[in-house]
C-alpha cells in the first residue's frame, strides 16, 4: 500500500471532464476514481451492489427455504456457503440479504447526509445562538452511546420495518457527519464568495445550499459514505441481536441464527463466517473509499514516492 | 480553567438530555410498554405487590397525572437510583442487577480501551515519523483493515480460530462455572483468562481508529516548527519524536475520543452476546428481548454517564497535557 | 552605521573561512531549489542573504543543519565547516555537530518553540544533549543568557504563549547562544515582528556578536535591514547567486537589474523617500526554470532590440564574474558593459 497514483495531485475544485458519448462524470467522481485507494473501494462496493442486484439468478433456492434433511452441511458445490441448522442455502441468504443490507445502509445514508450537511451547514453560517444549540445537540448525540440508545429504541418499537429502522438510523447517527461538516462549513464561511454572495443580500437558504455546499461536495461525499458504512455496521448489528426487522433476510438475521443456535460452539464457522464476511467486504469496500477521499483532500498523508 | 467550566456545564446538559430521552421514548413509541412488562409477571406476584403498576406507569408513562408532573417524578426517582424493579430478574431492583453487570463491562472496556489508546498511538506515532517505512506500510495497513471488520465479526472469528480451534482462550462466560464470584484468587484468576478473548477483540477493533488519528495529526506536527528547531539543536531522533512531535500530536485526538469511546461501548454489547460475557452489554440486550424496560433503560443512562465520565477523565487530561488550556 | 563606514572592507573578509557552500545543489522532487550556490562566511562576519520568498535561502539554512524535509535532499556539491566536509557525515557526528556548532533561529517566532514545555526546559535539552551538565546548572545559565537578551530570568518558568512575539523571538535567541557557536543562521527571524521590534532584535545581535565573536548568516527578503546590519550581502534568485558585494557597494552600485529591483522595492532608511518600483512579474516554477538568464523573463532591459545579446540572454546562463575586489555579478549586461 505504499505507490499511489501519482495523477491524484489534481486540485479539488476541477472542472467536470467531457468523456466520450457526451456523458458528463462530475469532476470530484473522477478525482475520486483516480486515487488508488478510492478506486479499490469503489470497485468492491461496485460488485457487492451487481451480487445483490443479480441475486435472483444465482440463487440455488428461496433464501428462507427450509430442509431439514440438507441442514449444517459445510460448504459444497451445491450448497456453496453451506447450510442453516434449518437447511436454507446460506448463499442464496447472502445475495439476497445484500440487497436489504445495502438499501437500507444507503437510504438511511442519504437521510442522514440530508439532515448533517442541512443542519451542520446552516449551523457554522449562521452562527450565534442557532449554532450553538445546533452544536450542543451534536456532541450530546456523540456522548450518549449509540448502539445502546438503538437497542434501547428497537426495544420499545414493535414494529420495524425497513422504513422504521432507516429513520431511526438516520435520527440517531446524523451527528457523526454534522460535526465534520460544520467544521467544514466554519472554514468556508468567511471566503470572499460567501462574503460576496451575503453582501448582495441573498438569503440565508441560498447561500447555504448555492454557495458552501456545492463548495463542500467531497466532504459531504465523504460524510456519506462515513454513514453509510456506520448504518451498515449498526443495522446489521441490531439484527445480530435479534432487534432488526426480523421478519426479512439480511446478513444481521442470518448471524443472529448463527449465533442463537451456538452454531460456531459446535463447529460450524459457515454460517457466520458467510455473512460476516459479505459485511466486512462491504465495509472495507467503503472505508477504503473514504481514506482515498481524505488523501485528495489532504495530500499530505499519502506516502510520499522515492524522489529520484 | 474557564474552558474546564464550560466543560463540566456540557456534561450536566448532557446527562440531562440523555435522562429525558430515556423520559420521552417509551411515551412516544407507539404501544403500551407497561402492559408488555406486566406480562412478564404471574398475576399472583402483581397482587402481592399492589404499587409495582403505578410505579411502572411513573418510569414508562400511562398514569393520569400531567406529563409535567410525571418527569419531576421520573428525575426525582433518578436522582435516587430507583429505577424500579426488573422483570426478568423479579423482584430484584434494577439497581443491584446494573451494579453487578456493570463491572465486568467496564473492567473489560477500561483496560481494552487504554490498551488500544496506548498501542494505537504509539504506531501512528512511528508511521508518520518514518512515513513509508514498516511500520507505516504494514503494521497500520493490518489495524485499519482490522478496525473495519465488524466488531461482532472480528469477535466470532476470534472465537472460532483463537478459543474453538487453538484453545488458546476460554469462550464463553466471565469466569468458570462452578467458581463463586468474590474477592479470591480463583475468581480472580478465572475471571481474568475469561477476559482475555474479549479485550483482545476490543483491541483489534479500537487500535486502528487511534492509529488513523494520530497518524494525521502527527504528519501535520512534523512540518512545525519547533519540531525542526528541536532537529537543528541536535536532540537525539527519538527525543525529536517523541517530547516534540508526538507530545504536540497527541492533542488533538484526545478531542476524538468521545465518540471512539461511545463506540466502544456499542462494540462491547455486540462482543458481550458473542461470547455470552454477563456485562452491561448483554444485559441490555437480554433485558430489551425480554420487555424489561426499567432495566434497559437504567443500563442506557449508566452507559451515558459512563461515556461522559470517560470523557471528564480525559479533559483532566487534556488540562494537564496543553499549558494553553490551563490559562485559557 | 558610521562603524561600518569606519571599518576597511578589507580587514573585514581577510579573516579565515568559517564556512564555505560548494557548488551546493538541493533538489525537493523534480524541482531545484538551490542550484550550484559557492558562498563563504568568514570568522564573525555578518553575510547578508537576500532574495524573494521560494529563491532558496532558507533551503540554504536548512541544508547546512541537514534537517531538510523529504523529499528534498542534497544531491551536489560540499558543504565545508572549518576544513571539513559536513555532507555525508553519520548521522550521529551530524547531530553533535548542530547547535554545538551553528545553531538557527526561525523565521516564525511563534511556531519555532515547543508549546507545552516550559521555556527553561527548552535551553535544557539543547544543553544537555551536548554537554554533561546536570538540570539546575543548565537552568542557571539558561537565566544568565535570558538577561542577556534582556528578559526577565523568572520567565524561565513560562510557557511560549505567556510571552510575546518579541519575547519569544528574544529567547530563541538566547537558545541559540546556549552552546556558543561559531555561526548562527537568522533565517527571517523578524519577518513576523513590528518594525521597531525588528531594529531592537538586530541591534542586539550586534551588541551580542561583539561580545561572543560568532559570524552570523542573516536570511532576509528585507534588503534595507541587511543593508544596514550585514557585512556582505550576496542576492539569490531562483536557486542561484546572482550578486555578491560588500554590503555598502552593493546598496550604492547594484549591478544586477534584479538586485536593483529588491532594493528599490524597500524604502530607504534614510534620504528622501522615492517611489517604490518593485520588480513586475513573479519568480519561474523551479521544477522547469527559464533557459538562459533565470531573471530574463522579468529583466527590464532584456529585449529584442539588441539580438545578439538577446539570444545571450534567453540561452546561455550567466556566471558570476568579479567587477571589483569583493563584488560579483552574473549578468550578461555587466559582462557586455552595457549596464
Amino acid at each position: 500500500m505504499s505507490q499511489f497514483d501519482p495523477t491524484i495531485d489534481l486540485p479539488l475544485a476541477a472542472p467536470p471532464a467531457r468523456v466520450r458519448g457526451r456523458v458528463r462524470v462530475p469532476g470530484w467522481l473522477l478525482l475520486i476514481w483516480r486515487n488508488r485507494k478510492s478506486r479499490v473501494g469503489m470497485v468492491m462496493v461496485a460488485s457487492m451492489v451487481m451480487f445483490a442486484l443479480i441475486a435472483p439468478l444465482i440463487s440455488v433456492a428461496h433464501p428462507n427455504e427450509f430442509n431439514l434433511l440438507a441442514a449444517r452441511q459445510a460448504p459444497s458445490w451445491h450448497h456453496l456457503f453451506g447450510t442453516t441448522d434449518q437447511g436454507s442455502d446460506i448463499f442464496s441468504q447472502v445475495a439476497f440479504g445484500a440487497r436489504r443490507s445495502l438499501l437500507l445502509g444507503f437510504a438511511a445514508a442519504l437521510l442522514a447526509t440530508g439532515l448533517a450537511a442541512t443542519l451542520g451547514v446552516t449551523a457554522a453560517y449562521s452562527g450565534g445562538f442557532a449554532d450553538d444549540v445546533i452544536n450542543f445537540f451534536i456532541n450530546v448525540f456523540l456522548v450518549i452511546p449509540a448502539i445502546p440508545l438503538l437497542v434501547v429504541i428497537s426495544g420499545f418499537m414493535k414494529e420495524r420495518g425497513t422504513w422504521t429502522m432507516v429513520i431511526v438510523l438516520a435520527a440517531v447517527l446524523w451527528a457523526f457527519e454534522a460535526r465534520i461538516l460544520r467544521g467544514q462549513a466554519l472554514s468556508l464561511k468567511n471566503r470572499d464568495f460567501v462574503l460576496a454572495a451575503k453582501s448582495s443580500g441573498e438569503s440565508t437558504r441560498r447561500i447555504v445550499f448555492a454557495e458552501l455546499m456545492p463548495n463542500m461536495i467531497s466532504r459531504i461525499a465523504a460524510g456519506f459514505v462515513l454513514v453509510f458504512y456506520i448504518a451498515l455496521l449498526v443495522d446489521a448489528g441490531l439484527e445480530f441481536l435479534g432487534l432488526g426487522d426480523m421478519t426479512g433476510t439480511s446478513w444481521g438475521i442470518t448471524l443472529y441464527w448463527a449465533q442463537v443456535n451456538s452454531t460456531v460452539l459446535q463447529g460450524e464457522w459457515w454460517p457466520f463466517f458467510f455473512p460476516g464476511a459479505a459485511l466486512a467486504f462491504t465495509v472495507l469496500g467503503l472505508v477504503l473509499m473514504l481514506a482515498g477521499i481524505d488523501e485528495i483532500s489532504n495530500p499530505r498523508l499519502r506516502t510520499e514516492r522515492e524522489s529520484t | 480553567m474557564r474552558w474546564f467550566a464550560r466543560r463540566l456545564g456540557f456534561y450536566v446538559f448532557a446527562i440531562w438530555v440523555a435522562l429525558t430521552i430515556n423520559f420521552l421514548l417509551p411515551r412516544l413509541m407507539p404501544g403500551d410498554p407497561v402492559s408488555g412488562l406486566l406480562a412478564h409477571l404471574t398475576p399472583a406476584q402483581i397482587q402481592a405487590n399492589p404499587g409495582i403498576v403505578h410505579e411502572f406507569e411513573t418510569l414508562l408513562g400511562g398514569t393520569h397525572n400531567s406529563i409535567w408532573h410525571d418527569y419531576v417524578t421520573y428525575l426525582g426517582r433518578i436522582a435516587h437510583f430507583d429505577f424500579g424493579l426488573s422483570t426478568s430478574n423479579y423482584p430484584t431492583p434494577v439497581s443491584e442487577v446494573v451494579g453487578r453487570t456493570l463491572p465486568y463491562s467496564m473492567f473489560l472496556v477500561g483496560v481494552a480501551f487504554i490498551l488500544a489508546f496506548v498501542l494505537g498511538t504509539a504506531i501512528g506515532m512511528v508511521a508518520a515519523w518514518r512515513r513509508g517505512r514498516a511500520v507505516d506500510n504494514v503494521v497500520v495497513p493490518v489495524f485499519m483493515a482490522l478496525s473495519a471488520l465488524p466488531a461482532f465479526f472480528t469477535a466470532l472469528l476470534g472465537l472460532y480460530f483463537l478459543g474453538l480451534k487453538a484453545h488458546w482462550f476460554p469462550i464463553q462466560h466471565a469466569y468458570d462455572s462452578g467458581v463463586t464470584p468474590g474477592f479470591n484468587w480463583t475468581f480472580l484468576s478465572s475471571a481474568f483468562r475469561h477476559s482475555q478473548l474479549p479485550i483482545l477483540v476490543i483491541i483489534a477493533a479500537f487500535t486502528g481508529g487511534w492509529v488513523l488519528n494520530m497518524r494525521t495529526v502527527m504528519i501535520n506536527t512534523i512540518g512545525e516548527d519547533y519540531v525542526l528547531m528541536a532537529q537543528a539543536k541536535g536532540l537525539p531522533d527519538r527525543r525529536v519524536m517523541t517530547r516534540y512531535a508526538a507530545r504536540n500530536a497527541i492533542l488533538p485526538p484526545l478531542n476524538g475520543f468521545a465518540p471512539l469511546f461511545a463506540s466502544a461501548i456499542g462494540g462491547l454489547v455486540f462482543i458481550e452476546f458473542v461470547f455470552s460475557y454477563p456485562g452491561a452489554g448483554l444485559t441490555l440486550q437480554q433485558a430489551v428481548l425480554g420487555n424489561d424496560y426499567p432495566l434497559a433503560q437504567a443500563l442506557l443512562v449508566v452507559l451515558s454517564i459512563c461515556v461522559i465520565l470517560a470523557n471528564l477523565l480525559m479533559d483532566i487530561l487534556n488540562l494537564v497535557l496543553d499549558p494553553r488550556l490551563r490559562s485559557a | 552605521m558610521t562603524a561600518l563606514m569606519e571599518a576597511p572592507i578589507d580587514t573585514r573578509t581577510s579573516a579565515p573561512a568559517l564556512l564555505e557552500l560548494r557548488g551546493l545543489t538541493v533538489d525537493y522532487g523534480g524541482a531545484r531549489a538551490v542550484d550550484g550556490v559557492d558562498l563563504t562566511i568568514h570568522e564573525g562576519e555578518i553575510l547578508g542573504l537576500a532574495g524573494e520568498s521560494g529563491c532558496g535561502k532558507t533551503t540554504i539554512a536548512n541544508a547546512v543543519m541537514q534537517i531538510l524535509r523529504p523529499p528534498g535532499r542534497i544531491s551536489g556539491g560540499s558543504i565545508v565547516f572549518r576544513g571539513e566536509d559536513l555532507v555525508g557525515k553519520s548521522d550521529e557526528d551530524m547531530r553533535r555537530f548542530r547547535w554545538r556548532n551553528v545553531s538557527m533561529v526561525f523565521q516564525s517566532a511563534m511556531n519555532a518553540l515547543n508549546p507545552v514545555m516550559r521555556v527553561g526546559d527548552q535551553f535544557v535539552d539543547a544543553m544537555r544533549a551536548h554537554e554533561r551538565i546536570d538540570k539546575k546548572g543548565a537552568l542557571a545559565q539558561a537565566e544568565q543568557l535570558l538577561e542577556l537578551v534582556g528578559i526577565d530570568p523568572a520567565r524561565i518558568r513560562a510557557y511560549p504563549h505567556q510571552l510575546s512575539g518579541g519575547m519569544r523571538q528574544r529567547v530563541i535567541i538566547a537558545i541559540a547562544l546556549s552552546l556558543n557557536p561559531e555561526l548562527i543562521v537568522l533565517d527571517e527571524p523578524t519577518t513576523a515582528l513590528d518594525v521597531v521590534v525588528q531594529r531592537e532584535i538586530m541591534q542586539q545581535v550586534e551588541a551580542l556578536k561583539q561580545d561572543f565573536g560568532f559570524a552570523v548568516l542573516f536570511i532576509t527578503h528585507d534588503v534595507s535591514l541587511l543593508l544596514e546590519f550585514a557585512d556582505r550581502i550576496a542576492v539569490m534568485y531562483a536557486g542561484e547567486v546572482v550578486e555578491s558585494a560588500p554590503a555598502q557597494k552593493l546598496g550604492t552600485d547594484a549591478q544586477h537589474p534584479y538586485t536593483q529591483g529588491l532594493l528599490q522595492s524597500f524604502p530607504p532608511l534614510t534620504g528622501p523617500l522615492e517611489r517604490l518600483t518593485g520588480i513586475p512579474g513573479s519568480p519561474p516554477d523551479l521544477r522547469n526554470p527559464p533557459a538562459g538568464c533565470r531573471f530574463h523573463p522579468r529583466c527590464p532591459h532584456c529585449t529584442r532590440d539588441n539580438a545578439t545579446l538577446y539570444l545571450r540572454q534567453t540561452a546561455e546562463r550567466p556566471v558570476l564574474h568579479e567587477v571589483a575586489p569583493g563584488h560579483s555579478v552574473a549578468c550578461h549586461l555587466v559582462e557586455e558593459g552595457t549596464a
